[in-house]
């Protein structure tokens, strides 16, 4: 059977979404770390893999695949192992659903924050000229006005007021709509889950006056059984850097 | 299962899920509200409006099902063709599918917000504009999200921002190229085999023609195909019942991408 190779960064938003799908299907991949605070994803030898310099993309034999929760669904289509797609047709309704808020909704107002007081001051230190080469070399115009913004650490105040408005708002929406069942989208533990989960292990850390044990019960109950199965223990292990290590609040019996 | 279809007048979203409902041949109510007088904002029998409140797409259709909305015009197009006995919208094989999710998805997140924007300034903008404050206000109040209010909001102000409205124009132009690519090997249809991304894809260019002409002219092989679709007696019926110019209606859509 054709072999499966993922590039991908930290087990953390986009690049963790097809990790952890791939070990929840138990599904053996060689796993290739790029640094995307190296610009790994905009040398020439990953642009031949993904010319659009996103991470994570995946190969399948000659197939090369992109874009994380597309990813995760083809993952789920093609292998073998436990389904991550629950039966009834609603309920796929429901996961997608939720996907598509939290990548095109949440996610960019998490990310927005995340690159503000993370990623931006991490690679603001290095020397100009190399930033401005690295910027340069970035295929997508909108990610380069990204970077550009995180680097430099330009963006406006109304942006991040708009983007935590968001947060508190989707941490708030999560909170409800785990207080209707056990997991995110349906009865089941799915593919809704992996990308939540994704999304938002940290929030207890990064936002504790909004998430913890007395006000987000649910989004609490929810996040640690997430991060009780064996499949996010393994796929967290491969993270290097201190921002994937948050996950440890999760062990904390009361938060 | 008692399914109730809250649909717009034939176009965008609307019609993408009206084509899709159907091709599948299920059975649901379909009633027609008015999205541009708000009326998707107060359904009756609503008791779990997070998918009409919050949904990405705008004022787009809404299935209720239970009290239950739902949203989203790829995401209730593949519903109603799972539940289809008929041959599927969607392609068997997993890398198929993904390529015909991957297509959607480019629609949805780069032609649909820019189609949206264009349309409404053609054509809504007018209505919105003459509209009495009070009314105005009465009506957007009852809308949840901020980000979507806001959106009607620059659309009575007339205040686009003129980057997005040459950038939108772009966009249209560019999925027009996709399209004229992809059928450049003689298909007959976008992923080869009829699917949901047909629909979708057709439902948000077919508006566009009059209002960005020039992304139109020397694609013959999308023309063609803009006729195969608008042919199909799922499109077509669904236009022929359109209470007038059916690609001249459009209501408040996607937003544009804020990141960069």
């Amino acid at each position: 059977m054709a072999g499966v190779t993922l590039y991908h960064w930290e087990p953390n938003a986009n690049s963790g979404k097809p990790m952890l799908a791939l070990m929840e299907k138990g599904v053996a991949f060689d796993s290739h770390y790029i640094d995307m605070l190296q610009f790994d994803q905009h040398r020439p030898e990953y642009l031949a893999i993904n010319p659009q310099g996103t991470i994570p993309a995946m190969t399948h034999g000659a197939r090369v695949l992109v874009e994380s929760t597309a990813i995760m669904e083809y993952v789920d289509e093609e292998f073998p192992g436990p389904a991550l797609m629950p039966d009834s047709a609603r309920d796929r309704w429901r996961v997608r659903w939720w996907m598509k808020f939290m990548d095109q909704w949440l996610a960019p107002s998490f990310s927005m924050i995340g690159w503000s007081v993370f990623v931006g001051p991490m690679v603001r230190q290095r020397n100009p000229a190399e930033l401005e080469a690295a910027i340069a070399r970035i295929p997508l115009p909108e990610r380069r006005v990204s970077w550009r913004k995180a680097i430099h650490g330009t963006f406006s105040e109304a942006e991040m007021a708009e983007s935590q408005r968001r947060v508190a708002r989707g941490i708030e929406l999560l909170e409800a709509e785990l207080g209707k069942r056990e997991w995110l989208a349906s009865d089941s533990y799915s593919l809704a889950d992996i990308n939540g989960f994704n999304l938002a292990y940290a929030i207890p850390l990064s936002q504790p006056a909004l998430s913890n044990d007395e006000k987000t019960p649910n989004l609490l109950r929810w996040l640690r059984a997430v991060y009780a199965r064996p499949a996010v223990k393994q796929c967290w292990a491969l993270g290097r850097t201190d921002m994937v290590k948050r996950v440890a609040i999760l062990e904390q019996e009361r938060i | 299962m008692a399914m109730v279809l809250y649909h717009g007048e034939p176009n965008g979203p609307s019609l993408a899920v009206l084509a899709a409902l159907a091709e599948s041949g299920v059975a649901v109510e379909r009633r027609r509200i008015d999205l541009l007088a708000g009326e998707r904002h107060a359904l009756p029998g609503v008791t779990e409006p997070l998918a009409r409140d919050m949904g990405i797409e705008g004022e787009g259709p809404v299935l209720v099902i239970d009290g239950e909305a739902m949203t989203e015009s790829v995401f209730l197009a593949q519903f109603f063709d799972e539940l289809s006995d008929r041959p599927s919208l969607q392609p068997r094989d997993p890398h198929a599918h993904w390529e015909m999710m991957m297509w959607c998805r480019q629609i949805t997140e780069r032609l649909s917000p820019a189609a949206a924007l264009l349309g409404n300034l053609a054509v809504s903008r007018k209505g919105l504009a003459t509209m009495p404050d009070e009314a105005f206000s009465a009506m957007t109040d009852r809308i949840v999200s901020a980000d979507l209010r806001a959106r009607w909001e620059v659309l009575r102000d007339g205040a686009a921002d003129p980057a997005q409205v040459e950038d939108s124009r772009a966009k249209v132009s560019q999925a027009v190229e996709r399209c004229e690519g992809k059928l450049a090997d003689g298909r007959e249809w976008l992923m080869g085999d009829l699917t949901i991304a047909d629909f979708e894809t057709y439902a948000w260019l077919a508006g566009m023609e009059r209002v960005v002409p020039e992304a139109f002219a020397d694609k013959p092989l999308t023309a063609a195909w803009l006729a195969r679709v608008g042919a199909r007696p799922s499109v077509a019926g669904a236009l022929a019942e359109a209470d007038g110019d059916a690609a001249a209606f459009w209501a408040p859509g996607p937003e544009i991408n804020r990141w960069g």
